[in-house]
């Protein structure tokens, strides 16, 4: 995503008070926290209220930001506080772990498993349909604090310095879960299931 | 000549919980090269990557919904809620 030149004029009008500075601050980035709000919480209402909430304590807070750089990262904090108290206050679920272990293929049949390859396939081919789906859900499926890594890193396109600083973790635990997460995909598209464990 | 050794073997779990790190270019350029020279020996692990290549590929085209035009006015007027009720203050 190249915002440069826009985000710093943005954050400068932010900090003028300029009265345009909101609606345009939620032109450049409703879209996207839209969408990750609705990945991250599954329902159309609760992505709704993480849009509101999000853009509200983001356009304060902006207000004293130094760094322009930092904007999308800033964003992406609060989206994600914002969907991760969402779900905290939704039904108790227990944290599912992915293990490596159990991702890795068992055997080279497992390996030589052919991901679809859709780049070549008509937009409204039944197979790019279908396989759109299974990833839409292979995603969903994924244990939320491996859910919101992907989003992040791969739909995002936070790099692991943004992710981590978005959501107050080390590099080392965003590369970690990413990769789990991928690995979590494949496995379902290639199973239909993920190999998940129970922790608490 | 190629000698393609076991597949399952230790290196090769060595190389699987490295390759987002490796497909990402976030690895030092040494194990990157003996990442390389793996995989030119495992024909495997490179079906293997391959395939969590087209994985990342088929993630980042997931279609992206648009904001629906009720809530983007929703969140214009939750905003003018919110400096009203702060100039009420």
């Amino acid at each position: 995503m190249s915002h440069a030149v826009s985000e710093s004029d943005l954050l400068q009008k932010i900090q003028d008070g300029d009265p345009q500075a909101f609606d345009e601050f939620v032109n450049l980035y409703g879209d996207r926290i839209y969408g990750f709000g609705l990945r991250m919480c599954g329902e159309r209402e609760d992505a709704r209220d993480v849009v509101q909430e999000t853009f509200i304590k983001a356009f304060e807070s902006l207000k004293t930001l130094k760094e322009p750089k930092a904007l999308k990262s800033w964003l992406y904090r609060v989206a994600s506080n914002a969907c991760l108290m969402k779900r905290r206050k939704g039904k108790f679920e227990p944290q599912r772990e992915l293990s490596l272990e159990d991702l890795m293929p068992k055997d080279a049949g497992s390996a030589a498993f052919e991901v679809p390859d859709d780049a070549d396939a008509p937009d409204d081919s039944v197979a790019r349909n279908e396989t759109r789906r299974a990833v839409r859900e292979a995603i969903r499926s994924l244990p939320p604090h491996y859910r919101i890594v992907l989003l992040l890193r791969d739909i995002e396109q936070l790099s692991t310095r943004e992710a981590s600083e978005a959501l107050e973790l080390p590099e080392t635990t965003i590369k970690m879960r990413l990769h789990r997460a991928r690995l979590g995909v494949r496995r379902y598209l290639e199973s239909g299931s993920l190999p998940l464990g129970e922790t608490s | 000549m190629n000698h393609h050794h076991e597949h399952g073997s230790r290196s090769c779990k060595q190389i699987f919980e490295k390759l987002s790190e490796y497909m990402d270019g976030e690895l030092p350029s040494d194990l990157c090269e003996r990442i390389d020279d793996h995989m030119a020996d495992c024909p495997p692990c490179q079906s293997f990557m391959e395939s969590l290549r087209r994985t990342v590929t088929l993630v980042e085209r997931v279609d992206a919904p648009a904001m629906p035009d009720e809530i983007r006015a929703s969140v214009r007027e939750a905003y003018e809620r919110y400096r009203g009720g702060k100039s009420g203050d």
